[in-house]
């Protein structure tokens, strides 16, 4: 009897249970359904449904350091400056809180000042006014150690950040044994002033020509001191206050974040879609299924093996455009590649390694990498500095690079030079390795380690470049490893070779050259340090420019350290963009980078869809979107 | 209840924590032993900001004293912000996706239980027949098959190549592959524990006796041989139940669920440290609690099983 009454309860429950949860799923549907349809309005003329990325990790802009983050913050906020599509198509910056966009008023001791009023009738979306007190109080809390942002230091161009940063061995050492350190200044500020309400006064340590393409980055928006002071502010839609063309009016984690236009927007009557709705994945062939249904208009990722039918059968809505970065492989500068008999020490070593990376650098073929391998529309790289950056001259950075006639960049990457390439590079490697004519191989090349963090695509790349290799008889062995781990290898210099990929902070060159100096974080080929440190190998001549540096067979730190910090300081735009040519021609020299293909991003849009634009970050502009 | 059995559910009780307290040690002192750490990005921040980091969230400290703290903290039941999503607090990350996969793992148990129940009847009514041979062959497959190429080959077949259903599971006709997946181990079990207890109750005395009275065979069958032979089937509910919301880590990751499993994958991959603290004692207590509730199942379903 006992057991039978048992036996019914469980099944009750698990029948419940079971029903309840049907029930729920059922609900489900209309908040995280793939049918978007049935979840808004099935018009898409009223809500444009998209997917980017899986949830983003925050959505506080001085927070986020990730691209779909940051295009949904840019819906959310606005700040000083804004991306704009001109009636040519072009994308410009444009005053967007502030009334214009002055130049600024430079300084004896050199430091610039800039003077903004804010427009009239700018209103947080829970309706009280934004003051400039706002900015200067966002400014200070994302430049700051109490926040420690990854994009804090996107102020370091204005004065104070460094005194906020600056830091003191307190005499101390802890239980590691490491030097205990304190903030020098604790309470020290930016240099950025609301005299009154409409005014927001900032000064800069120097001039430099990006100045208003930071005021549109997300990490420049402002936030206001009560909202934020909840520190899950900004992960309810009940919480979050923003100033800008939307509000978010609903977040199902990991399912879908809406976005609804906000009426408060000064420039509310130029935003003509009501709503948004970003359904959060990452899986791309469940993007491509409801794109191809039509429940989305616009996704961000495509399955790769589908790239080549897609381009066929939906030729208008499949789309590449450029991105602000280089896919490239970086070598360890301290790893010695050279014959255990070579004799060579020192600087003399180096400049072997240098000839030797170069060398390899021209065996790949680049044209099969990025329509064989890599198949996304990729652009073959023959610089580090990615397309998309504009030089002085109107051509484009990459375009100047290497200073080379018949082709652009550093070596030439077009089908028809690749024989040369690797004729020229066999003479080269046969200069330092013992080469068998017959076989047609190298016979005393060190066996290399190729590290690259797991996944099919890197996977692919790699073992072309092991197949390249081994033709020559060079042994690379492939090593993958787990993402975290992979970064703390390559960052430590733990690797001979690893895959590496770079995207630019913002529209400029120098974010691609300064994570080279000797004491960036980024300097995976750990240039300026161990070994590399006392390396006198590297020369540069900056006296054409009017600088006193003129160094032969100098250290990193003499040399590219030097430039990197007087690009920084430099205030003539044509000098400027001169130094960063030298500065990257010594750095290509060094053989160490070895650049693959410069970024594209994929998507497809309906091609009905009216009035869309992307930044040359990546960031995407739903607002003006329209059918 | 007896005071036997009321002590041995002490013990029991004293055990588990003991077992859980085992689990946040070993967990602790591991996770911080990998390489790599919670704000290492393709982009390095600068040293200053990790230091202010490690700072903001007591990383600074000697990894022996973090480790008190993060015990103090659990035994108030605080699981602290997580390190990579800001601004969330794991309690609330883990809530989330305790919803989804609870959703998940009861409606499979739910289904494997009832296909497991009839499937293993019929096949031993119908014993040594084409049909109970078909029925053991195949749930053969489904327990020796692993769940990743079990999932693996129904997202190939359902999503990738006939698109009937999503690949994603965050919507609920996406549920729909995974559920499949995660029922399918249980579902084989039970049919296959059904069935040899149900063969071994029909050769019983009582069920020979009901015979000889002329009891009806659907009465032999449903008041007196399913009603015993489905005592191991009740007592494997509990671990089925953890052993859905636990396996479902894999399953989750391959169908894109966002759910405990794949929050518990992720903070990992992330080296969110106050995240993959609080999934495992949370997932390591639920295990713990099923174990300890099938343990006392047993002695309730069948008195004559003595649990010292």
């Amino acid at each position: 009897m006992k057991v039978k009454k048992l036996f019914a309860i469980v099944l009750t429950t698990a029948m419940v249970l079971g029903l309840t949860a049907c029930g729920d799923s059922a609900a489900g549907t209309a908040g995280a359904g793939t049918t978007g349809a049935e979840t808004v309005s099935s018009d898409k003329t009223q809500a444009l449904n998209v997917c980017l990325a899986s949830e983003p990790a925050t959505l506080d802009p001085a927070l986020n350091s990730s691209v779909d983050g940051a295009t949904m913050c840019l819906h959310l906020f606005s700040g000083i400056a804004k991306w704009e599509q001109d009636d040519a198509g072009n994308l410009v910056i444009v005053p967007d809180c502030a009334v214009e966009l002055p130049e600024g008023v430079a300084n004896e001791d050199g430091t610039m000042t800039y003077t903004y009023t804010l427009r009239d009738g700018l209103k947080w979306s829970d309706g009280q006014d934004v003051k400039a007190s706002d900015f200067v109080y966002a400014w200070n809390r994302a430049a700051g150690p109490d926040l420690a942002a990854d994009y804090g230091y996107m102020f370091e161009i204005v004065k104070g950040y460094s005194e906020m940063w600056e830091v003191k061995e307190t005499g101390e050492v802890d239980e590691d044994g490491e030097p205990v350190v304190e903030y020098v200044n604790p309470d020290a500020k930016l240099a950025v002033e609301a005299p009154d309400d409409k005014t927001l006064v900032v000064t800069t340590t120097t001039n430099v020509p990006y100045w208003n393409e930071l005021l549109a980055f997300p990490a420049y928006f402002p936030v206001r001191e009560d909202v934020v002071a909840n520190e899950s502010w900004a992960t309810d839609p009940s919480t979050y206050v923003g100033n800008g063309a939307y509000t978010m009016t609903a977040w199902d984690h990991n399912s879908l974040i809406t976005l609804t236009k906000n009426e408060n927007y000064v420039d509310a009557d130029k935003v003509t879609m009501p709503q948004i709705n970003f359904f959060l994945s990452d899986d791309a062939n469940n993007m491509l299924t409801n794109f191809k249904n039509g429940d989305w208009q616009l996704i961000d990722d495509v399955p790769t093996n589908e790239i080549a039918a897609l381009k066929e059968e939906y030729p208008d809505a499949f789309k590449i455009t450029g991105q602000l970065g280089t896919y490239y492989v970086c070598w360890n500068i301290n790893e010695d590649i050279l014959p255990a008999d070579s004799g060579l020490e020192g600087a003399e070593a180096e400049v072997a390694r240098q000839e030797i990376r170069n060398a390899i650098s021209l065996m790949f073929d680049r044209n099969y990498i990025c329509e064989s391998v890599a198949q996304g529309g990729q652009v073959p790289a023959s610089s580090f500095v990615a397309m998309g950056l504009s030089d002085t001259d109107g051509k484009e950075f990459y375009e100047n690079a290497g200073h080379n006639d018949g082709f652009v960049g550093y070596y030439d990457v077009s089908p028809e030079a690749l024989q040369s390439n690797y004729d020229a590079a066999i003479e080269t490697l046969k200069k330092y390795y013992t080469y068998d004519e017959d076989a047609k191989k190298f016979t005393n090349v060190p066996t290399l380690t190729y590290l690259y963090n797991t996944s099919e695509g890197h996977k692919a790349i790699a073992e072309y470049l092991q197949n390249a290799l081994a033709g020559i008889g060079i042994t690379m062995n492939l090593e993958n490893q787990e993402w975290n781990t992979f970064l703390d290898t390559r960052k430590a210099g733990n690797f001979s070779i690893a895959r590496n990929g770079w995207l630019g902070d913002y529209n400029d060159p120098i974010s691609f050259l300064d994570m080279w100096t000797s004491a960036s974080g980024n300097n995976d080929c750990q240039f300026g340090k161990g070994e590399n440190e006392k390396v006198e190998a590297y020369s540069i001549d900056l006296t054409k420019y009017g600088y006193d540096t003129n160094v032969v067979n100098g250290t990193w730190a003499q040399t590219y350290d030097v430039v990197i910090s007087d690009i920084k300081n430099c205030t003539d735009p044509v000098v400027r963009y001169e130094l960063m040519h030298e500065a990257e021609d010594l750095l290509m020299s060094t053989g160490c980078i070895c650049p693959l293909y410069y970024y594209t991003d994929l998507y497809m849009q309906d091609p009905e869809l009216q009035g869309y634009f992307s930044s040359p970050l990546g960031y995407k502009y739903f607002m003006y979107c329209h059918y | 209840m007896n005071p036997k059995t009321l002590k041995y559910i002490l013990k029991r009780v004293v055990l588990a924590i003991f077992t859980i307290w085992v689990v946040i040690t070993l967990t602790f002192f591991i996770m911080h032993a990998v390489p790599g750490g919670p704000f290492v990005g393709e982009k390095a921040v600068t040293p200053q900001v990790q230091k202010a980091m490690e700072a903001k969230y007591g990383l600074d400290k000697p990894l022996f004293r973090q480790y008190l703290t993060y015990l103090n903290d659990v035994c108030h039941l605080r699981f602290g912000p997580s390190l990579k999503q800001r601004g969330r607090m794991v309690i609330d990350i883990i809530g989330d996706g305790l919803k989804t996969s609870a959703k998940l793992g009861v409606i499979a148990a739910a289904i494997a239980t009832a296909l497991g129940v009839i499937l293993g009847s019929f096949a031993a009514l119908r014993r040594n027949t084409i049909l109970d041979r078909i029925i053991m062959v195949i749930t053969t497959a489904f327990v020796s098959m692993p769940s990743f190429i079990m999932g693996s080959l129904l997202l190939v077949a359902f999503a990738v190549r006939t698109h009937i259903f999503p690949a994603n599971g965050s919507t609920a006709a996406g549920l729909v592959l995974p559920i499949i997946t995660l029922m399918l181990y249980p579902m084989s079990y039970i049919t296959r524990l059904t069935r040899s207890s149900m063969l071994d109750v029909l050769g019983q005395d009582y069920i020979r006796t009901a015979k000889a009275k002329g009891v009806s065979r659907t009465n032999i069958i449903f008041k007196h041989a399913l009603k015993n032979a489905l005592i191991p089937v009740i007592t494997y509910l509990g671990p089925e139940l953890a052993y859905i919301t636990t396996g479902s880590l894999v399953v989750e990751q391959i169908f894109a669920v966002p759910g405990i499993g794949r929050a518990f994958v992720n903070s990992i991959t992330n080296r969110d440290y106050t995240l993959i603290m609080g999934t495992t004692i949370v997932l390591a207590t639920f295990i713990v609690i099923m174990n300890l509730v099938s343990d006392i199942m047993y002695k309730v379903v069948d008195p004559r099983i003595n649990l010292e």
